[in-house]
């Protein structure tokens, strides 16, 4: 077989298999349909409005209820928010004491 | 026309001879080639994904909250103002809520804890559909509905009461009543919903506060009319509109969408340097194979039309294993490499259960910032030494 | 005459400080069928005669026809065209592609000419045939010996039934008894009515009966025997 026939069923394979994903994902549409009414419900009914999406950061989680000082409300356990919160270090001083413990 | 193609199979018959010969050198690229287009793909799909996927939900978000400033931060608003808002002509509906966090220090889990009257809201008909299993508290009932991941994250397993602190680290108890859908997680999972008494109880509220105002409005054009006259009335809060909400969303996962591709585009230009060296360093042997090619009586053309079959077929089955590794990764892996970006170091990780949006915008973009790239850096300096003359190979 | 050569003239690097002319005003014909062995030192022009002939490039001044068209009036890519058509070269170290097999290396000419797989197999394997390296066909040429390589790069050169060969010093590199089979090789080609032009040093070339004519290049001027 010539090197380009090869190459014609490895490009027909992948082709397939995209158009099996595709098809996988058209018909997964309908079940998606579903949930998004799911989606549209809960956010109605609870009145919601964002996503639960980095939840360990109010200012994430829930941007319409938060405000700028929001980031320094949290507990001091949770751990910080990435990427949001790696633009900043402590405070010098707070990393000295750090040392000299 | 049949000359025409059969020279063309017999050039690219060559040309996948040649990446053969090259093995070592072509599949480095192709590799590296494909990771890059996976990545970029992948981010893509999912940032796509998320984007319509809040931009479709959140536009049943409540038309205007309310919310109390003191001292430039959010507090307690004082539910009277509810009686004021119904004053306002076009107004159908003002709901009461409060809105809290909840640190689980044993788990680090933050939840959501989320009071209000469940029978005011609208769609309330359907709310039952949001469960999976059990019901929504009674009016004065302390029950509570919990989340899929509050659930995991608790280990509620088959218990039906729950304790929380109180700010004075009293326990207040609850029983769970029901569970949020799974597939709505991205949405409900790390909820507790319960009534407005009992959420003022947990949290130590006084009698007469709440978090914030969901108002509802008869006709959407004059929300931006309504929203103005609230904050003429109260000058003291914050007014959101359902836009204003859309907006802040789309700019938040912009940001992070630009703050991954910034991450992205060095790899991408890491990339980009390292295929034009690897592509257009032309060695002296292929010089010299290039010479011997055309005093065989191989035209420039043919020459060129070698070199950018070489390209092609690099760069177009590296793009498209990077593309079908991409659907992969989001719908079957639900975008593990991106969690930790999209997610924080949340301990509440919903699934990211998504339909892959795909756009022809985006497959060319990616598409023209890779492949086409490359293909100039493979073509041009054949080029440029296919007009060596024939005669290097005499006289070798 | 397969080949014509009327006062032809090629200077390189033409009005500029280092312009070299390599021929003044040659005239040469060679019949079809002929075969002729150019013999010169190294910088007489030898080499550029033989590109002219294989049209290569074209002479700066005068006629060149080579097989029945006149070089100076084609362009670039016809010249190509013509050259694939009408000469089969033999380079002084056969300008072998090292990894490619025997029959890929003696099919290269006829990639471009848009022959079949099949058609491209069968011709290749004629001339493998005949010159005695069929069962080398699927080795890669890097493992043939130094008589092997250079039948390949006659099959090769033949490939596209060119009526005109040209060896650029093809016994450089060979001992005597190679060089010889070579010669014979040659000459039943010359039988088979191919017109061929050898440039050489090597005596066993010159001495050869079956070569017709010796053409010595000095200085860019050409003396024929």
């Amino acid at each position: 077989m010539r090197p380009a026939a090869v190459l014609g069923i490895i490009l027909l394979i992948l082709f397939g298999l995209n158009t099996g994903f595709w098809w996988y994902t058209f018909r997964q549409a309908d079940r998606y349909e579903n949930q998004l009414e799911a989606y549209r419900i809960s956010v109605a009914s609870l009145g919601l409005t964002d996503l639960c999406i980095a939840t360990e950061a109010r200012y994430t989680r829930h941007p319409a209820v938060s405000d700028y000082l929001s980031p320094f409300m949290d507990h001091p356990g949770a751990v910080e928010h990435f990427p949001t919160g790696t633009f900043w270090q402590a405070p010098p001083y707070l990393q000295r004491t750090g040392e000299q413990q | 026309m049949k000359v025409l193609l059969e020279k063309h199979l017999n050039i690219l018959d060559f040309a996948l001879s040649t990446i053969w010969r090259r093995k070592q050198k072509n599949i480095s690229i192709f590799v590296v080639f494909s990771a890059v287009i996976f990545l970029l793909a992948s981010f893509q799909m999912l940032t796509r994904s998320l984007t319509s996927l809040a931009q479709d939900t959140l536009k049943e978000t409540p038309e205007i909250l309310v919310q109390k400033l003191s001292a430039g931060r959010q507090t307690g608003l004082p539910v009277v103002y509810s009686d004021g808002l119904t004053g306002i002509f076009g107004i159908k509906k003002v709901v009461p809520r409060i809105w809290g966090y909840y640190f689980s220090e044993v788990t680090g889990a933050n939840l959501t804890v989320m009071g209000l009257d469940f029978s005011e809201m609208p769609m309330a008909d359907q709310i039952d559909l949001t469960l999976e299993e059990g019901r929504y508290p009674e009016k004065g009932e302390a029950g509570v509905v919990v989340g899929r991941q509050v659930e995991e994250v608790l280990q509620l397993g088959g218990r039906t009461t729950i304790s929380l602190f109180r700010p004075d680290l009293s326990l207040k108890g609850f029983t769970v009543t029901g569970r949020f859908a799974d597939e709505a997680s991205l949405l409900t999972g790390d909820l507790l919903v319960t009534g407005l008494k009992e959420a003022r109880d947990l949290f130590a509220l006084p009698r007469d506060q709440v978090t914030d105002l969901c108002v509802y409005v008869a006709n959407p054009r004059e929300i931006s009319t309504i929203a103005a006259k609230i904050s003429d009335i109260f000058p003291d809060t914050r007014v959101l509109t359902r836009s204003q909400i859309l907006k802040t969303y789309q700019v938040v996962f912009n940001w992070r969408s630009g703050f991954g591709s910034i991450c992205l585009l060095t790899a991408l230009a890491a990339f980009i340097i390292m295929a034009w060296d690897k592509a257009s360093g032309m060695s002296a042997e292929e010089r010299k194979e290039m010479g011997i090619l055309k005093v065989l009586g191989w035209e420039t053309s043919d020459l060129m039309a070698l070199r950018f079959w070489e390209g092609v077929v690099v760069s177009v089955l590296a793009f498209i294993t990077g593309c079908t590794l991409a659907f992969i990764h989001i719908v079957f892996f639900q975008a593990a490499l991106f969690r930790p970006v999209l997610l924080g170091w949340s301990v509440i990780q919903p699934p990211l259960q998504l339909l892959p949006e795909f756009s022809l915008a985006d497959l060319l973009l990616i598409f023209s910032v890779t492949v086409l790239p490359y293909l100039a850096a493979t073509v041009i300096p054949a080029w440029r030494c296919a007009s060596v003359p024939s005669d290097t190979a005499l006289q070798g | 005459m397969l080949i014509e050569l009327r006062a032809v003239t090629k200077i390189y690097n033409r009005d500029r400080p280092n312009e070299v002319v390599a021929l003044k005003e040659v005239d040469l014909a060679i019949e079809e069928g002929a075969m002729f062995c150019l013999r010169g030192p190294s910088g007489s022009g030898k080499s550029t005669l033989l590109a002219i002939i294989g049209c290569i490039f074209p002479p700066t001044k005068g006629r060149a026809m080579i097989a029945g068209k006149q070089l100076a009036r084609l362009p670039d890519r016809f010249l190509t065209l013509h050259r694939r058509r009408a000469i089969g070269f033999i380079f002084q170290q056969f300008n072998i592609l090292p990894k490619l097999s025997v029959i890929e290396n003696a099919a290269l000419p006829l990639l471009p000419l848009g022959v079949s797989p099949r058609s491209r197999r069968e011709k290749a394997d004629r001339l493998l045939e005949q010159l005695g390296i069929i069962h080398r066909r699927d080795f890669p040429a890097e493992q043939i010996s130094g008589g092997e390589l250079q039948r390949l790069a006659i099959a090769r050169a033949l490939i596209n039934d060119q009526p005109i060969i040209l060896a650029d010093e093809p016994t450089a590199h060979l001992d005597s008894r190679l060089s010889l089979d070579f010669m014979e090789i040659m000459s039943g080609l010359k039988e088979a009515g191919k017109t061929i032009v050898i440039t050489s040093h090597d005596p066993l070339v010159a001495d050869h009966p079956a070569i017709d004519r010796i053409v010595e290049v000095y200085d860019g001027e050409i003396h024929v025997f």
